[in-house]
């Protein structure tokens, strides 16, 4: 595993500018942890929407969340504007794995690293499908 | 890699009922993925107030968060109410990892698990610090059975 601390945001070929907001801060001045899974859900959801082809609200079949991770490496704080990087670790038949980085501005190192899993599924049975082939092509650039 | 996380209502020591929140779900209906980290961080800072003493406005110590994880089994959605299950996996000099499970009322299986490492520091250098001894002692009530370090690295 490369060590998150050398990774910077040429690594990930998908990128997202994201504010932060007031509200982002925790009492301690900085953005709470929970936040920072939603910056990853924004840029996962938007790569999703926009260059995999999901549409969540007419497809049958479509992403779940499975399992994410994030590892804290700084503080990011209000009002610096985050960069959040993503590509794909891993493609399996009804899943693919995204790795994400947010860096903070004017920071090389990231601020934090994890990953999203998303597994396709049928939304009346709720079993787990292939991954469409659009979606497919649409990972295997960004990997 | 794949840690393996206790599932069911018997391994948790700990438990805070939790209201959802109208806002928790998202279009689909069902409590938003990011939301479970709040109920993570709900049940973990309730615990170090009121059991270890920890004092979130003045206190010389703070905890930050250095990992989270979650892995999101069965949905939920408002206007149930969760439980939030909590023991502790490693104890260490400056930092403990929890492991957490999100029940719905009733059901002996977490709907998630996940866990939540916090590292100790002096609130206004950021030093790593030794866990403070009431903070401790609180935590060594909720330790998992039977799991040394020296076991995990065995598996």
């Amino acid at each position: 595993m490369t060590d998150p601390g050398k990774l910077r945001r040429d690594d990930f070929p998908y990128r997202m500018s994201i504010p932060t907001r007031w509200s982002d801060n925790d009492m301690l001045g900085h953005v709470n942890n929970v936040l920072y899974y939603r910056y990853f859900e924004a840029v996962v959801v938007r790569f999703q929407m926009q260059e995999a082809g999901v549409d969540w609200v007419n497809d049958r079949v479509s992403p779940q969340a499975v399992e994410t991770l994030c590892r804290f490496h700084r503080p990011l704080s209000f009002p610096e504007t985050v960069e959040a990087g993503l590509r794909v670790e891993r493609i399996g038949n009804s899943s693919v794995t995204f790795a994400i980085a947010l860096f903070g501005e004017g920071q090389e190192a990231p601020a934090a690293t994890g990953h999203f899993v998303h597994v396709f599924v049928d939304s009346g049975t709720m079993k787990s499908q292939p991954i469409p082939a659009s979606a497919r092509r649409a990972y295997e650039k960004v990997r | 890699m794949r840690d393996e996380l206790p599932a069911t209502r018997d391994r948790y020591r700990h438990f805070l009922a939790i209201q959802t929140r109208w806002s928790d779900n998202d279009v689909y209906g069902h409590v938003n993925n990011v939301t479970y980290y709040s109920y993570f961080d709900t049940v973990v800072n309730c615990f170090l107030i009121a059991e270890g003493g920890l004092d979130i406005q003045a206190g010389k110590v703070i905890g930050v968060a250095v990992e989270t994880m979650c892995r999101f089994r069965k949905p939920l959605a408002y206007p149930e109410a969760v439980e939030a299950g909590l023991r502790v996996g490693k104890l260490g000099n400056t930092s403990v990892r929890y492991e957490i499970g999100i029940f719905r009322a009733g059901e002996d299986e977490a709907a998630a698990s996940g866990h939540f490492v916090h590292v100790f520091v002096d609130r206004d250098t950021s030093a790593p610090v030794a866990i403070p001894a009431p903070i401790r002692r609180a935590l060594e009530q909720i330790k998992a059975p039977g799991r040394t370090s020296r076991e995990k690295r065995r598996r």
